[in-house]
């Protein structure tokens, strides 16, 4: 039947049904689905049922960013459906491609339109072009909907089928939609094409008519058909098997539009960046892109986004000194320029198990931290964000700070800063977490302040722009890959990572200086020599992992889980 | 102040919900309504002869029917008449909603108990009454948002026809009522679950702040 | 209205809960469904009899139920040793109708996750969440699941403490529609209660929820016992009710799991190693 068409567009709810920060419930041809609006606009339809266990999203908490599962508080990021939290393990980062399905979807005329399988992108009914539609209460009919329509035809004298399932009364200036919720079951969605003189009047003379009419169908004793079987699209096969901590994932390139460059302090340029197409990819507090540049270069930014925002802004502070990246993106990259960038990956995962998150930021580290606080902000979560920086002048972001829970520390030398950091640092207690970011003396002073005070290794995070110490890459020895059945030498002046992508082993890598963790690997046999600091000292001591990119063998032979 | 009260039931959840709204604090006494039904038996008829919970203790008062107490508590615990209000009109329309709230407990509230206790009755029957008192309920809030109204009742705050008809809306799902045709009821649901005092029930959850 | 006939031979094979001893001594006569087919439960000599279309249906008393079983030679009843302690009581807190497999509800009975969401201020709270990393199990010789080392922050953990802490559990899934959990007396924290849920498959996607316990406790009322866990369950039935499709998929790519379902994921593929084929979603399907 025509009515039951997958490709076509339909009213699926009215702009009304949508208020903020509530979630409808909705359906199209037998898929459910979960509706809702977030705070700054943006209209989601998503299949209704969380990937974890199957649950409604429609039960769901619509905190204006993201959606919030009943079940298990997975959280799901407005526009892209993808998760960005899963409570159970707070430590680690959702694999990215955890991503709920999402329809297409187009508010106009005062509706919501959707299709569940669009062969042609949305066009407004001509009936509706131009017109300032009065929507009409919408009215659930128990029966087939083919067999609304074909009543609705007799509801006035002048009807004409339009489409596939809408009636038009012209004289009346009334049009009926039939929105086909399953083979059972339908609404009636009437739209007045001009606004009436008498709203109200109007609204409840036409709900008694399109009542009337289903009072109508439902008696007319048409059987209606059984409901339709709706398949559930398979998740990624990488997700079904239960994950280990592994960190890697696909490196999927993204094309991005410089939507804005502004100084977002001083020697910190802003950059708002833009999906050429389509909707950029969930992002996590903490997580960072690869930001390739025209000069051939790589670099790691951190997003400073909150939670649900449609694009990534990434703070690059200026370093003449530096390899040349920030000076490119200062001086080359314009509004307007396209870039590519890899999709986000989280190397510094905020927990929110948390009674109380520190959050210290000294400088251009303020950017993870940004994207924390207003994460924690959102979800109501005890923080304190402390901003170290020269001077006012020097803060980056600080239209960002305001409403955040935050205290500035400007002007410090090492000595002052060291007795704030202590200050800040008193007091821990069970579930209370710091993480810290900014350049390396800082981060070695915090992680030494924090322990001296009693913070224990876990509760204590840090992410280092670059690492500071010289890398000795004199040793030669061998690796075995157990799962790839190869030996191979790495040689003096050559990194295990070079080695392994030069004989074709896939290992996702960014910084490459041992700072950011993505090639991280892990050791079955052998003693690394590390030289990252990435890894914490637990960690490091407890030898079975090793970021590829700079640490070594201490042994003559590593095997790694490969 | 004593409530005899049963975790599960809808009515002794419209009670405890008044009393949190109004911040009255009170006792509970568990009475088995299920699998014991304690409340039919001789000991509880002695206090409540009609065998019914909730059952309101306030000194030597009580009150046996939810209607009775929600009444009660609005007009003695409510300093600014907002629950139980005095007009003409609204005295009208809170007795016709609470009428309904009546009706909503013989047919959705009987389809749950039907459903979940194993009571007896005809399920098919208690659903489709409820069917029709919901679409009304329905088109009855729908016009209420288009004129500005977000409650049962004409009032610009709720009533306690709101909270009486609230848990056998927000519970019929355990009758096998799904809410999913009466999206403004949806919306009603989440403004009761953001007034100040509101509390949950086992099976209720609350909803996300409001912007 | 009543569906075809359930022919799974590992469901027909299983022995099912139909009524507690509790309450068929107060009703003496009980009419329910297994497994899409009507059954009438009464008194008799040794405990009961079940009929099914006035023909006798094996039937067996164990546990506080009556079990019944259409199957030739149904498997004897997994065992339950702490139901013949003497110093444990033993409550019956009640039998609910749910909208939903009998694997979904087993399922939900083994997650920790939720504890937090689901079942807020009683069994978890905000902001402690995690499921810390726990042992599964499938043991051939018992034919039976059991996840050990489990933890997760409770509030008010003990009787005679407000704080939270880490509370332990074990869980065994001995019967493909039963499970026990134990957890520790929050009286006496050397010994632990057990928890059972047995279900009673009325349909594919109905069931009968049986819940009670076997608990070290002498202060607490029977009441005050069944109040708790209906409080649980209650919560627990909108979540499950919503659950969507309603039978448990087995294919593992038709939802995600997370190293906190482990015992989830065994429990499927236990049930997929059994080639149950009702009340689930088989693999392939």
């Amino acid at each position: 039947m025509e009515m039951l068409d997958l490709a076509g567009w339909h009213p699926i709810a009215a702009s009304s049904d949508l208020p903020t920060r509530h979630v409808f419930h909705g359906q199209l041809l037998g898929r459910e689905f979960a509706v809702w609006r977030a705070d700054d606009g943006f209209v989601n339809v998503w299949e209704n049922r969380c990937l974890h266990r199957g649950v409604r999203l429609s039960l769901g908490l619509n905190d204006g960013r993201e959606l919030r599962c009943l079940y298990h508080g997975w959280r799901y990021s407005s526009r892209s459906a993808g998760c960005t939290y899963i409570p159970a393990h707070p430590a680690d980062a959702p694999a990215r491609t955890i991503c709920n399905r999402t329809y297409d979807a187009v508010e106009a005329a005062g509706m919501v339109w959707s299709s569940v399988a669009p062969e042609a992108e949305f066009a407004l009914p001509e009936v509706l072009a131009g017109a300032d539609p009065l929507v009409l209460r919408p009215v659930p009919v128990n029966a087939a909907p083919g067999v609304a329509l074909a009543l609705a035809e007799g509801l006035l004298p002048d009807a004409r089928a339009i489409g596939a399932a809408s009636v038009s009364f012209a004289e009346a200036g009334l049009v009926v939609f039939v929105q086909p919720l399953d083979a059972h079951r339908c609404v009636l969605r009437g739209v007045l094409l001009a606004q009436p003189d008498d709203r109200m009047a109007a609204l409840r003379y036409h709900d008694g008519v399109l009542c009337g009419l289903r009072d109508r169908i439902e008696a007319s004793g048409e059987v209606a058909p059984p409901p339709l079987e709706v398949g559930f699209q398979p998740v990624d096969a990488a997700l079904a098997e239960m994950p280990a901590r592994a960190r890697s994932g696909p490196k999927a390139e993204l094309r991005v539009q410089v939507a804005r460059k502004w100084d977002a302090a001083q020697d910190v340029a802003g950059f708002q960046l833009r999906a050429v197409r389509g909707v950029l990819p969930a992002f996590q507090p903490g997580a960072h892109i690869d930001v390739h540049l025209p000069n051939g270069m790589s670099r790691q930014y951190s997003i400073t986004n909150a939670p649900g925002e449609s694009d990534y802004t990434i703070g690059v502070k200026r370093d003449a000194a530096g390899r040349g990246g920030s000076v490119c993106l200062h001086g080359d990259v314009r509004e307007g320029d396209v870039l590519a960038i890899s999709a986000p990956r989280n190397n510094f995962p905020l927990r929110r198990d948390s009674e109380k998150v520190l959050l210290i930021a000294g400088g251009i580290g303020i950017t993870p931290m940004l994207a924390m606080a207003q994460a924690l902000q959102v979800q109501g979560i005890p923080y304190a964000l402390h901003v170290f920086a020269r001077s006012e002048a020097h803060v980056p972001f600080a239209d960002r700070l305001a409403g955040l829970a935050v205290t500035r520390h400007l002007g410090l030398d090492a000595a002052g800063t060291g007795a704030v950091l202590g200050d800040i640092l008193s007091g821990y207690a069970f579930s209370h977490h710091v993480y810290v970011c900014g350049p390396a003396p800082m981060l070695t002073a915090t992680r030494e302040i924090a322990a001296g005070a009693g913070w224990p290794e876990e509760a204590v995070h840090f992410e280092y722009f670059a690492n500071p110490e010289v890398i000795d890459d004199s040793t030669s020895f061998e690796i075995a890959l157990a799962r790839s059945a190869m030996t191979l030498q790495v040689p003096a002046g050559r990194s295990i990572l070079e080695v392994l992508q030069e004989n074709g082993v896939d290992v996702p890598s960014s910084c490459e200086q041992g700072a950011c963790g993505t090639c991280v690997c892990g050791v079955l046999e052998g003693e690394p020599e590390h030289q990252d600091v990435y890894l914490s000292a637990a960690e490091r001591a407890a030898n079975d992992q090793i970021m590829t990119c700079v640490s070594r063998a201490r042994s003559a032979r590593l095997v790694l889980d490969i | 102040m004593k409530l005899y009260d049963f975790e599960l039931h809808a009515e002794c959840y419209a009670a405890r919900l008044m009393l949190s709204l109004l911040g009255v604090t009170y006792q509970t006494e568990a009475v088995d309504f299920y699998p014991e039904a304690a409340h039919l038996a001789p000991e509880f008829r002695a206090i409540n002869p009609l065998g019914r919970l909730p059952l309101l203790e306030d000194g030597t008062l009580r009150f046996g029917t939810v209607q009775g107490i929600l009444s009660y508590l609005a007009a003695a615990y409510d300093p600014t008449g907002h629950w139980a209000p005095d007009t003409a009109v609204l005295r009208g329309e809170v007795a016709g909603w609470m009428a309904v709230a009546g009706e909503l407990a013989a047919t959705a509230g009987q389809a749950r108990l039907i459903e979940t206790m194993f009571a007896d009755g005809d399920a098919e029957a208690a659903r489709a009454g409820a069917e029709a008192l919901l679409r009304v309920i329905d088109q009855h809030l729908w016009f209420g948002e288009v004129e500005g109204r977000d409650w049962l009742c004409s009032a610009t705050h709720p009533t306690i026809a709101d909270i009486a008809c609230f848990p056998h809306v927000v519970l019929s799902e355990d009758g096998g009522i799904s809410r999913q045709d009466y999206p403004a009821i949806r919306r009603w649901i989440d403004r009761v679950k953001r007034l100040e005092g509101f509390t949950v029930m086992s099976g209720v959850f609350p909803t996300s702040s409001a912007l | 209205m009543m569906a075809q006939p359930c022919t799974d031979t590992v469901m027909l094979e299983h022995w099912h809960p139909v009524v507690s001893l509790d309450e068929l001594r107060g009703a003496g006569r009980c009419r329910t469904v297994l497994l899409d087919r009507p059954v009438e439960i009464v008194r008799a000599a040794g405990g009961a009899r079940v009929l099914c279309d006035s023909a006798p249906v094996q039937t067996l008393v164990q546990y506080g139920y009556v079990w019944a079983s259409f199957g030739t030679a149904p498997a004897p009843l997994f065992p339950f040793p702490e139901f013949d302690e003497a110093d444990r009581r033993f409550v019956v807190t009640g039998v609910f109708g749910v909208q939903v497999s009998a694997g979904r509800a087993i399922e939900n009975f083994l997650d920790m996750g939720h504890f937090p969401y689901v079942h807020t201020g009683i069994l978890g709270e905000e902001p402690h969440t995690e499921v810390k990393e726990y042992d599964v199990e499938i043991s051939q010789s018992r034919d039976e699941i059991l996840a050990t080392r489990c933890r997760f922050y409770q509030p008010k953990a003990a009787v005679s403490s407000d704080e939270g802490a880490d509370v332990e559990y074990i869980y065994r899934v001995p019967h493909p529609n039963c499970s026990v959990l134990y957890k520790s007396s929050p009286v006496d924290e050397t010994r632990l209660d057990a928890i059972y849920i047995f279900v009673q498959p009325m349909g594919q996607e109905k069931i009968r929820a049986h819940t009670g316990m076997c608990i070290i406790d002498d202060a607490s009322t029977d009441l005050d016992i069944r109040s708790f866990q209906q409080t649980i369950f209650g919560q627990d039935k909108p979540i499950l009710e919503n659950q969507y499709p309603r039978r448990l998929p087995l294919d593992p790519r038709a939802e995600t799991p997370i190293r906190a379902d482990k015992s989830a994921i065994a429990y499927r593929r236990w049930l997929a190693a059994k080639g149950l084929g009702w009340g689930v979603i088989p693999a392939g399907a």
